[in-house]
């Protein structure tokens, strides 16, 4: 439906901790690389779409005013989407739907963190009501931590075995964070050193977590005639999905994840997907925990039902594996929130286009790429492909 | 290819402080509007919101009532900032021809947010705006100072507009502040930033806005009143107060690029009512000027002329406008809910009798007009 939308270029900076730039700056590095990369103008560019994690989190209110001129937005139509962590796929969702609606030749996503600046479990904390939930959490560790366990018992999977797979996953993460030139934590661990780490909220160690980032990801969306007449290879929209749940904490099943699956569906159904653990040719998730990406594989239908763990400790999500996942080292080692999800989008593209330099998947010709946020409410999902 | 988009109905809170908490409020609006089209929960198709986490207090804010605006487990998104960027999102997903009907709801409470300006002043860089003290009302008194300088603009004029606003306002049961005042009560109101007045600046308001989409033929078959999407502009301009004329601006071009959407040549002609964001009240005539209402500079002799008036050939805010109720985010879609009733012909007391082709709703955030959104509709 619609009309067919390209990606055309991608751009990153190099995430960390970036004090040598301000946060206009940071911006303007990846703005100015996905500009290289896809050979176009701002001058080209119809429309531009913003996005960050809250405003609390550098404090600033209506970070586009201020980011404007960075993103070469000036004069320029702009919207600006924010869904919380799944904020840089909702991103892309918008520029996809602006192209495809006619409404836009050429959009411009550009998905911006910087939190080093600020606090960020504490912004997080201030995601739940004030009446209830506030008080009993402490930025977003540990509903995950929840989240996991209750997974790990409703498919009676011994706790080891659950221990084994998670830290596995955080030193592949890892290992694939080393190919990345644009990664933040580049850092060489074993599977013992990831259960030896420090617990922050059980079973969830240091290792297991994501870092604070700073950083930026720039996509360019395209018409499929503006695509052509560009001529670079384009990576192509396939499927579009995304699904939010209810707020409360306490009220949904966060193992039979409905948000999750239900966007899986579409998004399979819109690519003409029938057995993604065969179809598709890698996958980059929204990891900022090793255990809930385990219980994700299961929700997008890579694993079955309780054996992620199985699939994980038999090399099967290994770069060299049936299924390579985050080729890129993920949220798990690169993290400005407002860009995350647009990451995966822009490795996604880089991957089926054969731009990704030492991180390709020889092949790529479908790929998934995910996000997810708000009180583990919401999963977004992109799936891009090489061919039209 | 794209199809026609149509806003079925509308429904929106009043201005004033309500008693029911947030999440009831939003999910009373967003049924109230579903039911009018005779819809449930189940026939939406997506759900586009607009809030800004530092007016809710809450980060994530659409996190906490995405299940209140029927997004239950639907693909929905939200638009931080101007309301009207989500109708047009909104619309967008329905051209695509992925989705028949969208949900849109505006989310602002000025009962439970602080002093808008506490608010607008994060909206300056920490370095060096911040520091200085500039804020929404501020920058507008210095944007007040340049156009009454440079166009000959007289106190007295910026004062009919809210003579007139706030009067509208009498008729408008949604509105939060309403009385009929004379050009002299609102020029001896308090002084907040010379030369602003209080009566000239908007108050903090509660608006809850909901509106209805679908494609064509839907909305055929869900009212028989269809109001039709005819274009949409939006621009921004650059950053730095110290780096722009304070009167030149991006409204131009967000109208420009809204008027060749809807095939307009001739806004002056052509644009039979129009309902403009006006903070402060001689952004009414300013806007207006950027909006090819009127020629530049003469925002002044508009007002003179009684030509905006409710019974005017070309009404400017029947609804009381900002001035009369100014939920910050929800407030462009809130413009637009006013021109669906009246050219529906749903307006009651304040309907303008005019007959009503095409029309204007318009909506602004930031210093000075930082961002412009301009929406057309038709009938």
């Amino acid at each position: 439906m619609g009309r067919p939308v390209a990606i055309i270029g991608t751009g990153q900076t190099k995430h960390g901790n970036r004090r040598d730039v301000s946060y206009p700056e940071l911006v303007r590095e990846a703005v100015k690389a996905a500009f290289e990369d896809s050979g176009i103008t701002p001058k080209d560019i119809d429309g531009v779409v913003s996005g960050t994690m809250p405003s609390m989190m550098e404090g600033i209110g209506m970070t586009q005013f201020y980011l404007g001129d960075a993103m070469a937005a000036v004069g320029k139509p702009i919207l600006k989407t924010e869904t919380c962590g799944s904020t840089g796929m909702s991103i892309a969702h918008t520029a996809y739907y602006w192209v495809c609606s006619g409404e836009a030749d050429m959009v411009l996503a550009v998905g911006h963190e910087k939190m080093r600046e600020g606090e960020s479990q504490a912004v997080m904390s201030s995601c739940f009501d004030p009446f209830y939930q506030k008080y009993f959490t402490s930025g977003a560790p540990g509903i995950f931590a929840m989240q996991c366990q209750d997974w790990a018992t409703r498919y009676n999977i011994p706790e080891e075995k659950v221990r084994d797979a998670a830290a596995l996953l955080s030193v592949i993460n890892r290992d694939n964070a080393l190919d990345n030139p644009y990664a933040h934590i580049k850092r060489k661990v074993t599977v013992e050193d990831v259960k030896k780490s420090p617990i922050i909220s059980y079973p969830i160690r240091l290792l297991d977590v994501c870092p604070n980032s700073d950083g930026t990801c720039a996509v360019i969306f395209a018409s499929e005639e503006k695509a052509k007449k560009i001529g670079t290879k384009a990576a192509w929209v396939k499927g579009v999905a995304y699904r939010g749940e209810e707020y409360n904490f306490g009220d949904g099943d966060k193992v039979e994840w409905q948000s999750a699956i239900q966007c899986a569906k579409q998004a399979y159904e819109q690519a003409g997907i029938t057995h993604p653990r065969k179809e598709l040719d890698l996958v980059e998730i929204y990891n900022p925990f090793t255990f809930q990406e385990l219980l994700i594989f299961e929700c997008f239908g890579f694993s079955e039902r309780g054996k992620a763990c199985d699939d994980i400790l038999n090399g099967f999500y290994n770069r060299d594996g049936e299924l390579p996942c985050d080729r890129s080292g993920g949220v798990l080692c690169t993290n400005p929130i407002g860009a995350a999800g647009l990451i995966r989008v822009a490795e996604a593209a880089m991957q089926v286009t054969g731009k990704a330099q030492d991180r390709q998947v020889e092949g790529a010709r479908l790929a998934l790429s995910h996000a997810l946020g708000g009180v583990m409410q919401f999963n977004g999902l992109m799936i891009l492909g090489s061919e039209l | 290819m794209t199809t026609r988009v149509g806003i079925v109905e509308v429904a929106q809170s009043v201005g004033s402080e309500s008693k029911d908490n947030l999440y009831e409020e939003i999910y009373k609006i967003s049924k109230e509007v579903l039911d009018k089209a005779g819809l449930s929960i189940r026939d939406v198709d997506t759900a586009v919101s607009a809030s800004s986490d530092i007016f809710t207090g809450i980060s994530c804010a659409n996190a906490y009532y995405w299940d209140s605006t029927a997004a239950f487990l639907k693909n929905g998104s939200r638009q931080d900032g101007e309301s009207l960027f989500s109708f047009y999102y909104a619309a967008m997903r329905i051209m695509t021809g992925h989705y028949n009907t969208a949900l849109v709801v505006g989310i602002c409470r000025g009962s439970e947010h602080p002093e808008t300006d506490s608010l607008t002043t994060l909206f300056g860089d920490p370095f060096s705006q911040r520091p200085l003290g500039l804020c929404e009302t501020v920058v507008a008194a210095f944007q007040m100072r340049l156009y009454m300088e440079r166009y000959g603009i007289t106190e007295e004029q910026c004062a009919k507009v809210a003579v007139k606003n706030l009067g509208n306002a009498l008729r408008n049961p949604y509105a939060h502040r309403k009385r009929r005042y004379t050009v002299e009560d609102i020029l001896n109101s308090q002084r907040i930033a010379d030369p602003l007045t209080a009566k000239q600046c908007a108050p903090k308001s509660d608006g809850i806005v909901a509106v209805l989409l679908a494609s064509e033929e839907k909305t055929k078959r869900l009212t028989k009143k269809p109001v039709w999407f005819k274009g949409f502009g939006c621009s921004m301009d650059t950053f730095s107060i110290g780096d722009k004329d304070l009167l030149g601006g991006s409204l131009r071009d967000a109208a420009s690029r809204a008027y060749k959407k809807a095939d307009i040549s001739d806004p002056k002609k052509e644009i039979d009512l129009a309902e403009v964001c006006e903070p402060y009240a001689f952004q009414e005539l300013l806007w207006c000027e950027h909006l090819g209402l009127c020629d530049e500079g003469e925002g002044g002799k508009l007002i003179d002329s009684g030509r905006t008036q409710i019974d005017g050939d070309i009404p400017v805010n029947p609804s009381g406008g900002v001035l009369a109720n100014n939920p910050y985010i929800s407030r462009g879609l809130q413009r637009l809910v006013e021109v669906v009733l009246q050219l529906k012909g749903q307006a009651g007391e304040r309907q303008v009798e005019n007959k009503m082709k095409t029309a204007i709703a318009h909506g602004t955030t930031g210093f000075a007009g930082h961002c412009h959104a301009v929406a057309i509709l038709g009938v």
